[in-house]
Parts: structure tokens; sequence; C-alpha cells
């Protein structure tokens, strides 16, 4: 039984990253008011990026490589969404159809179908003493990235509760005349969210080539970036739920994979199908229950405009 | 510039630039020629090779190509209609994806569990389909109208919910075909031959009822919101829905109806695909028909004949695809020149910006008497 | 166009008022101050020297302060958040909430303010809410603060300690620029009162020399307006009202109205409204009891500042608001429960205050804005088909009726102006042929033709028998149409008077929440 615990904590610790920044990105740049659905995109150009980077450079740079082009997209994002304010949800599903067309069109002009070519993954910290200690030992033995996403929640958390940056940011979402008023410059808040937002998610998608697979595949990442605006949905647009429903879904995918090598009888009894869609059954089932707009940012997805003439 | 103009230019721009990025995009990969010699595949793909034709060559160099592309203007059309019509009232519907895997699976089961002669057994497929399209679009609907929740969201949320229970639960699972002798089939049991849209071109093409139907769709929502009471309160609902309220109009039920038709036409795109082309439900739908109606409503300029003319740029532009394959390059490429207008689609405030600048300057020009210069 | 040569001198250490009608300018000039709205010309001295504002940051370094009339304070952040929002108080470059607490709250004594630092601000009330405003402005260093309209959603106990605060800033030093219209507690409060009108500052007068009748007339003005418009005479207020002592006599009665005769309307009765009640917008009372009564064949004026209740009530007959309380007939069926769309079936016609949020679509053309609300019966429809042929021609005829340019059918209904698109709205209900006309602003923002166009269509209804509310802010126009009229004040029925008893100046008073005085 302990295995079964360390194996599915493990698994969990070493799928939950590349959700765990692009749920963390998604917020950053849902909190300041501009809608995050393009974070599939990001990610599928993050890891593609960071996938053939890594090819002629060493892997930490070329997940560099992967944030930047994160970004990159987000970029794109933010010139028509806060620029030109178009619509913010047309601005993401084009990102994520150009991404989705062109990873494909790159990879098999370049690579072929079956991805690009074996990569150096990021190494693996075993830490000393704690792999023998029970349940706990599952913590090592993890890339870089594992524990970047354990800290990186806290690290936001105090970004957006504790500085004035954080202030700013949440005022900027939630009521950006007032902040306009103020004589702070909405536009660049929002840009500043949105890059941010993009290189996080493109971190969530090199993380993916890097150490989850060892290279770019044709799906990646196959919905997780969707899957990361449920979480930051279920939790509630904060640092410290998103990642906690992050590591649920996570471990949601852990056990249903874990099952079906381990107890595929049992999943006679619960279909994968159900596992798999409990995340978006149980995100539908909170803004059911939540009514409203939930707890979205009251200034999400409305273009800013200046009223001074 | 006239409305119409402000309305139509954009999107022929955008899908012009995106056709002129995406050749760049090969030219620099490969180079200039191939670039174009892919274009010209890709021509001859969608549209059928007329010289080959025309130099004596057989009529399915044409007929072929042609049924293709009309295989997929015609799922392009419907998904297209489907997001235009929420659209109409407001609402942003991603979920065509989902919708369209209920339809599909409704449509496989009537198709293949039902014994009907097919003057009755192909429209009780459709409607089973179109129910099941708008059942699961007004989950979404009501979550929306009565409890506020946003559409996009839950769209999102319930196109992943219906891939997981269909594609990795009922098909594999319960509704998964008997597996006949040795040979075991993915997908659903085939449909009976009772439930096949018919060809109309005979072997020589794969040009099935799918796209007449599809155009009648498009056709019937045209006439349906320009030409009936209740497509004019709808159009208003979406406009300026307080307005309609003052005038007396039941705002919540046109708005939830809009949001059905939405999922009954992206039901119906579901089986067109089984009906039509696959004869079952596969493992999976294969491509997401539903993302690529944003992409096709939008570019539409939300009008359901602008939808259907764009679905037909597409279906000839992604029937060529294959034949790009020729040259080496992908046959999914169509799918990047659509995802690029989109883009640039999205960026119609820009255009209408540039646009109004040149007129302008014409404008002032005139004014001072000098010539706009010709380029 | 709001501002035309308005001048205004701000003396430190002082409470200026600054009053007017609606749309006078008295916004746009404190917007100008203020750095948000930039003008045509002119000039503003500050200390003796020219300065000139980009933005709102310009003027808070120069130390002005200014409370907008929409709260412009984000909900979920809590009180010392919003105050110190972009200059916080930071510790090892961390937020120092504490500091940001201390400092709010000392800020907040030294003025006298009760607040708590740490409560989110959506939890507050509106008037303590509207405190946190004037704290995030002093807590800048705002030597002068701008107040537009702060009374406007306050309740009266709120707007007496408002009161109470703005002289306790002026007595520590500062200088208070107060926005209103509320004559009564301007005069209670300001140590001097700048009047505008159309755009122009037409008087200033010390508070102590002046009282509410003198400056109401001084607000409404000659009337040349009206004489152009609708031939009521002038109300005879010459100049020397305006800085004269100013008892209540010294402005000369209303002459008689001439246009119509006395005679109430003897028609049935369309609607018999009793004790009805309202929430707002706001969620705060709209209606606390409003009773009336309305005949065929007469215009009821619904008189009163605006935010009193009067737009509540024209929602509340047309079916587009809920009744809390109270009840009624209207046109031979229950007020209680109608909808938007039982009203107009019972005959109810309504030209709605905001044309482009509740009585046009602007992106339809003018024939499908004429058939709306009426888009299921002939001429507009044929069983569920529009009727393309009946609509256009109904739709001509009222084009060339009410003189509407450009006389085209089928041109989106925003490329027409906003006068033409009102005589399109007015057109539609009144072709209806309503039995109750419900008008709110029924010529705000048009040009004096069109008003005049629009004032004779609605005596047209009137002759024809239909019942008509019109609310209006406009006095000259409630006093030109009205053959009855109710004044509202607070949601309450504060007046009511037949056409024979109308007096300007009294109408003013009462819409000013003024008691009732000599008779």
């Amino acid at each position: 039984m302990l295995e079964v615990l360390h194996s599915l904590l493990f698994s969990t610790l070493d799928a939950a990253p590349a959700l765990v920044f692009a749920a963390l990105g998604a917020m950053l740049s849902e909190r300041a008011g501009v809608v995050s659905v393009g974070v599939e995109g990001m990610m599928r150009t993050g890891a593609f990026c960071a996938a053939v980077a890594a090819l002629v450079m060493p892997t930490p740079l070329a997940v560099g490589v992967g944030m930047a082009a994160g970004a990159g997209i987000a970029a794109v994002h933010g010139f028509l969404s806060i620029r030109w304010r178009s619509d913010q949800v047309v601005s993401g599903m084009a990102l994520n159809l150009v991404a989705m067309a062109g990873g494909t069109y790159l990879l098999e002009s370049f690579f072929g179908p079956n991805g690009t070519p074996s990569i150096t993954q990021l190494s693996r910290w075993n830490i000393p003493g704690l792999s023998q200690v029970p349940l706990l030992g599952a913590l090592s033995g993890h890339a870089a990235p594992t524990y970047l996403a354990l800290t990186l929640p806290f690290l936001f958390h105090l970004l957006l509760s504790r500085t004035p940056l954080g202030l700013r940011l949440r005022a900027v979402g939630d009521k950006p005349h007032a902040v306009a008023t103020l004589g702070l410059s909405v536009p660049a808040l929002r840009w500043g969210a949105v890059l941010g937002g993009g290189m996080m998610a493109g971190l969530g998608g090199a993380v993916l080539s890097t150490t989850v697979l060892d290279r770019f595949e044709q799906h990646t990442p196959s919905g997780l970036g969707f899957m990361a605006l449920a979480a930051m949905v279920f939790g509630r647009w904060t640092p410290l739920g998103a990642f906690a429903a992050a590591l649920f879904f996570a471990a949601g995918n852990a056990l249903r994979i874990g099952l079906a090598s381990s107890a595929p009888w049992l999943l006679d009894l619960v279909p994968q199908g159900f596992l798999l869609a409990l995340p978006y059954l149980l995100t539908l089932l909170v803004l059911a229950l939540q009514g409203q707009r939930g707890h979205a940012p009251a200034a999400l997805g409305i273009p800013f405009e200046q009223e001074s003439r | 510039m006239g409305e119409r103009a402000r309305q139509v230019l954009p999107s022929v721009l955008s899908v012009l630039l995106a056709l002129a990025v995406c050749w760049l995009l090969i030219a620099i990969t490969r180079d200039a020629d191939t670039a174009t010699r892919a274009y010209v595949q890709m021509l001859w793909g969608g549209v059928g090779n007329w010289p080959a034709f025309l130099d004596g060559g057989s009529a399915t160099s044409v007929t072929r190509p042609l049924g293709e592309a009309a295989m997929k203007a015609a799922l392009l059309t419907l998904t297209g209609l489907s997001v235009a019509v929420a659209f109409k009232v407001g609402l942003f519907n991603i979920g065509a994806q989902g919708q369209m895997i209920w339809g599909a699976l409704a449509a496989a089961l009537v198709g293949a569990h039902v014994a009907l002669p097919g003057a009755l057994h192909v429209p009780l497929a459709l409607a089973a389909a179109a129910v099941a399209g708008a059942a699961w679009a007004s989950i979404a609907g009501v979550l929306k109208l009565k409890r506020g929740v946003h559409e996009v969201i839950s769209t999102i949320m319930l196109n992943w919910v219906a891939v997981s229970l269909v594609d990795n639960w009922l098909v594999i699972g319960p509704l998964r075909a008997v597996a006949e002798g040795a040979s075991s089939i993915t997908g659903t049991a085939e449909i009976l031959p009772s439930a096949q849209l018919p060809r109309l071109l005979g072997d020589s093409s794969r040009l099935n009822l799918g796209f007449p139907l599809a155009l009648a769709a498009a056709l019937g929502v045209w006439v349906w919101l320009t030409r009936t009471r209740s497509g004019y309160e709808t159009r208003a609902v979406g406009l300026t829905p307080e307005a309609a309220r003052a005038a007396g109009i039941p705002t919540l039920w046109r708005a939830g109806g809009a949001m059905a038709l939405a999922g009954a036409l992206a039901g119906l795109a579901g089986a067109v695909l089984v009906l039509g082309t696959e004869g079952r439900y596969p493992g999976s739908l294969g491509a997401p028909y539903g993302f690529d109606g944003i992409a096709i409503a939008l570019i539409g300029n939300n009008h359901p004949l602008g939808a259907a003319l764009a679905a037909a740029v597409f279906g000839v532009l992604r029937a060529g695809g294959t034949r790009m394959q020729l040259l080496g390059v992908h046959k999914s490429f169509p799918e990047l020149i659509q995802g690029f207008a989109l883009l640039f689609v999205a960026g119609r405030m820009v255009w209408l910006a540039l646009l109004a600048r040149r007129q302008k300057r014409a404008q002032a020009q005139a004014q001072a008497g000098v010539e706009v210069p010709r380029a | 166009m709001s501002l035309e040569d308005a001048s205004l001198d701000i003396v430190p250490g002082e409470l200026l008022a600054v009053v007017g009608e609606n749309g006078a300018g008295k916004s746009s000039l404190m917007n100008v101050l203020y750095g948000l709205y930039h003008p045509d010309a002119g000039t503003f001295l500050m200390d003796g020297k020219p300065v000139r504002f980009k933005s709102p940051r310009d003027a808070i370094a120069k130390g002005i302060g200014m409370v907008h009339q929409h709260f412009m304070l984000v909900p979920t952040l809590t009180v010392a958040e919003n105050v110190v929002l972009g200059r916080e108080p930071t510790k090892r470059g961390l937020l120092d909430l504490d500091r940001a607490c201390d400092e709010v709250a000392a800020t907040a004594k030294r003025f006298g303010f009760q607040l708590d630092p740490r409560a989110r601000v959506d939890t507050l009330t509106v008037g303590s809410q509207q405190k946190v405003e004037i704290v995030k402005a002093l807590h800048r260093g705002a030597q002068v603060l701008i107040l537009d309209e702060p009374t406007a959603v306050l309740t009266p106990q709120e707007s007496d300690e408002l009161s109470q605060v703005m002289r306790g800033l002026v007595a520590q030093g500062r200088t208070v620029v107060l926005i209103s219209h509320k004559l009564k507690e301007v005069l209670g409060v300001a140590d001097r009162v700048a009047v505008m009108r159309r755009g122009r500052t037409v008087a200033e007068v010390r508070a102590s020399e002046t009282t509410v009748s003198a400056l109401a007339a001084l607000m409404v003005g000659e009337g040349s307006r009206g004489a152009a418009m609708t031939g009521v005479p002038a109300t005879a207020v010459t100049a020397t009202h305006l800085t004269g002592t100013g008892t209540t006599g010294a402005a000369a009665a209303l002459p008689p109205a001439p246009v119509e005769p006395a005679a109430a309307s003897t028609g049935p009765v369309v609607l018999e409204a009793k004790d009805l009640r309202a929430t707002g917008d706001n969620g705060r009372p709209a209606l606390q009891g409003v009773s009336l009564t309305v005949r065929a064949g007469e215009i009821v004026g619904i008189a009163g500042v605006d935010g009193n209740g009067q737009r509540e009530l024209a929602e509340v007959l047309t079916g587009l608001r809920k009744l809390d309380g109270g009840e009624g007939t209207l046109l031979g069926g229950p007020l209680v429960g109608l909808t938007p769309a039982l009203a107009k079936a019972r005959g109810v016609g309504h030209v709605p205050e905001d044309r482009l949020a509740r009585a046009v679509v602007k992106a339809m053309t003018v024939e499908e804005n004429v058939a709306l609300g009426r888009h299921r019966q002939p001429p507009f429809a044929r069983g569920p088909w529009v009727d393309f042929k009946g609509r256009r021609e109904r739709t001509e005829q009222l084009l060339t009726g009410y003189d509407v340019r450009p006389n085209d059918p089928t041109v989106a209904l925003q490329a027409l102006s906003g006068g033409n698109q009102q005589k399109v709205v007015v057109a539609r209900e009144l072709d209806a042929r309503p039995e109750l006309l419900v008008v709110v602003q029924p010529t705000r923002g048009l040009d004096i033709g069109a008003v005049a166009q629009v004032h004779e269509r609605l005596r047209d209804a009137k002759a024809r028998g239909a019942g008509v509310v019109m609310v209006s802010l406009d006095l000259e126009e409630v006093l030109a149409l009205s053959d009855r009229v109710y004044v509202l004040y607070e949601g309450r029925v504060t007046g009511h008077f037949p056409r024979k008893d109308l007096d300007e100046r009294e109408l003013g008073r009462r819409m000013l929440g003024a008691e009732a005085s000599h008779g």
C-alpha cells in the first residue's frame, strides 16, 4: 500500500509542474483582466521551441528559450487585446489554432511524424537521505521544475498579496478606471501580466518536452493548457488555489495511469473516461454552485478605454 | 467606405495575408519554387485538376477533389454556423467540438441499431444528432442564463467532458463494436446501409448529401435570421439586450434557443461525418472541427452565408492539403493558413484603422486637388 | 460642447459650491481642473502661475484631489489598500500593510473620519466608501478637494455627516469645491456659490447673501430657450435677483400660461397607482410610496431633480422594474406583475431616457427599429414572417410624417443624428396609438427644431386621448406641456399641482425637498 502511494505521489510530482506553471501563468494574466484561453498555444510553442533549442544548447538554456517563445505568443495576444482592444477570446483561440497547426507543420517539415529527436532531459536531483524516508522519499529524484513548481505558487502568492506590484495588478483586473485616475498606466500593468503569463505558460510547455518527455510530440500538450484553465478557475483565480487544483488534477492523471497498469480491473468499475472528465466536471460544478462570475476578476475580458479626451 | 465593405474587406484581406504569410513560410523553410508549386497542388487538390481534365484526363481528376473539398466544407459550414448562431445572441460557443461529438455518437447509434427504410433512417439519425448536440449545448446555455457562468469557460470544460466520456469510455467500452472474427475494430458498430448519406456522383467522388445539407442549413439560418420574427428577435437580443427586453422580447428564451440551435448544428456536423464518410463513430473525431468552426464563423464575419463561403474556401484548401504532401509539405498546412487568417481577422480593428487612414488620406488629397497616386 | 467660456476663482480655505442644472457643465469643468479633460481654449492659473495638467497625475502632484460621482474604488481591496494604491509603503520590497493601515488610520483620524483600514471596501456602506475616497485624496496631500455630486448617493443622514466633514476640512485650511444641484444643502454648507448654466459661469454669490429661490432662478435662467421652443413666456428673473438679498417674493410670479386652457381632463382613468415602492439599481429604495393618477387626454408631468425616483417610476409603469410594494391599475389590468410584453399589449408606449440602451438597436436599420416591439403584428409581420413590404411602407410614411433625415428606411439607425433617432422612437411609439404614453427626458440633447416637433407630437397624442406621463428634468418643458405636475423628491411625491396652480418657484422648492411654504 505504502509502495503504491509512494509511486502515485512520485508520478504526481513528476507530472504536475507543467500544469502548475501554465495555471499560474493564466492566472497572472487574468488577474490583470486579460482572458487567457491561449495558454494551450503558448504551451505548445514553448514546448516546441525548447525541444528544438535543446538540440543545440544545454537543456536548461533551452527551457529559457521555451519561456521566451511563450512570451512571444503572449505579445501577439497583448498587441491585439491591449493595444487594439480586440476580443480577447478570439485572439486567444486564434493563437491556439496557429500554434496547433504551426507546430505540426514545423515538426513535419523538419523532423517527421515521430517528434523531434530525443534530447538530454533536465537532470534529476536525488536528495541524499530523503529517498529512504517512506512517502517523503517521493520528493526526491525529480528535476528542477518540480521543486520550482512547489515554491513558485507561494512566490506568486507573495507577489500578489504582499507587493505593491501585486496590489496594482489586482486593482487593474477589478477596476482599471480606479487605477487610471491615480495616474498609473493600465496598459503597462496589463502588458506586464500578459507577458509574464506567457513566460509561465511557455515554461510549462518547455517542461513537458524536457522532463516529462524527451522531445516534442505531435500532440503536445494535448489539452493540458485547457486543464490549466480549469485549475485556475477551480482555484478561484488565486495562486495557491490554482496550485492545489493543479496538483489535484495531476494526481488524478497519475492515479488513472497508475490504475491502468497496476489494477485494470478497477477501471472496469470506474471507467477511465470518468476519471479523465473529473477535473472538468468538478470545475463546472464549482462554477454552477458559485453562480454569477464566480471569483473572476470583475474587469476580466473588458477592453480598457481611457475616458479622458 | 460602405458598411458592406467594412464587413467584408477585413476578412478577405486577412485570408489573402494569411495565404501570403504561409507561402513565405514554405519559401523560407524550403524555397520559393516549392512554395508556389505546393500552392498550385493545393488548388488542384481542392477544385480539381482542370488542366489535366481538359487535356483529356478522366472526369475523376475533377470530381474526386471537388468531392473531398465539399465534404470538408460541409463539416466546416455546420460548425461555423454553430459558432455564428451563438454569436448572434452574444454568446461565444467554444463548445462546438463537444456538441459535435455527441451528435456523431447519436447518429452512429441510430444508424447502426435502428432498422428503418432509407427515407426515414437518415432523417431520424440526423434528428437524433441535432437533439444530442442541442442538449449538450443547452447545459452551457442554462449555466449561463440561470447561473451566470461564462459560456467560454463552461463550453471548454464541456468539450473535454465529452471527449473523456465518449472517446475514452463509451466508444472503447460499452458501445464498442463487437469484434467480428479476429480483426478488432475501433469505434462503434458500422451503420446500416440505409443510414448512409447517399453519394451524389456515384463512385467517382465521395461527394454526398452532407454538402447540400450544410448549404441548406446555411441558407435556412440566414432566412431565419433575416426573414422571420423570431430570427429578428434573436438578433435584437444579441445586439442590444436591454432594448430587446423593453420591446417585450423574451430575451432568455431567445438566447437559450440560439444556443440550442448552435448545438444542433454542431451535432449535425457530427452526423454528416459519421453517416457520410466514417460509417461509424471512429475512435475519435480525428480533427478539432469544432475549433475550426470558430475560425470559419469569424472569417465569415458571423454571417451564415459568409460562414458558408469561408467554409468553401477552406474546404478547398484543406482538401488540397493532401496533394501538398507530394512536395513534402504536411497535409495539415491549410490549417495553419486558417489559423493565421483567424488571427488577422481578430485584428479587425487594425484593418479598419488602416482602411480608414487610407480613405482619409485619399480624401485629403482629393480636397487639396491632388491626384491620388496610383501604384 | 459642454463648456463655453466658463470661469471660476477658487479661494484657498473656503468651501465653494458649483451649482447648475444637469448638463450645465459642472462636471466638465471639474474634470478639466483634474486633468481628465483638456480645454480647447482658456487659461488656468494656480497661485498666479499658469499650469497645464496633462493627466490626473499632474493634478495630484499640484495638490488637487477629486472624489468622482461614481466611486473609483477597487471593491475587493481593503480601505488601506485602496488609499495607498500607487504610492504603497514598503518594507524590504514587500508591501508594508501594517504601516499602510497606520498611515491611513492617522489620516482618517486627523480629519475626523471613522474608518477601519482593514475592512474590504465592498463591505462598506456607500457613505463610508465616500469617506474612503476623500481620505484617498487627502492622503495624497490634496489641498483642493473636488467633490462631484457627493450627496447624490447618500441618505439624508449621511449627507449631514458629509457636510460636517467638509466644514471640518475647511476649518483645517483645505479648500473644498462642491458640485451639486441640491440648493438647500449647498446653502447650508458653502461659503460661496458659483452658478453655471449651459457651459457658462453666470454668477458667483456669497452663500450668506442668497436663498434657495434666488439660486434656483439663476440656475433655470431667463428662459430664452423656452420662448423659442415652446411659446411659454420667460420667467421674469433679472440680474438684480442674482446678487440681491433674495427674498422669495422678490422674484416675479410666473405669468399665466396661455398655451392651453386650464380645464382638467375628465377622461377615464388610465393609470391609478397607490403607494408604489421599488428598489433602484444601487440597491437602495428608489420609490418609497408614490401614488398617482393619470387620465386619458392629459399630460402629467413628473418633475424632480435627477435621481429622485423618476426613472424608476417610468420603469415600473412600463414593466421594466419589479415593484416591491404598492398596487394599482394600468389600462384595466393590475400593475403588479407587469412585464414589458404585457405593458405593450395593454397599450403602453414608452420613450425611455437612455435611447441607445433601451429604445433602439443602433446597429439595425431604421425600418427594423421602427418594427421593434410591434414586430409580431401587421404591418410588420405576416404569420411568423417579417413583412418586408408592409414594414417598408409604414416606415416610409413615418419618416416622411416626422421629417426624419435622411428619409431612408434602410440605413443603420446609428447613422442618424441624435435628434432624428429620437424622432424615429417617438414616431414608432405614437404610431402604435398608445393609451398610456410614458416619456422620459424626451428632448434631451435635441436641437430646437426637433424639440418643438417632439413637443407638438406629445400634444397630439394627448389630443387624441392618450394619457401621457412625462418625466423631465427640464422645468421649462414640464411647465410648457403638463396639465398636472407631480414633484418627486427622494422617492416620494412632495407636491401635486394642477395647471392653474403651477408656480415655477414653488415647484423648484419642492424639487429641492423644501416644505410647502406660504400656501
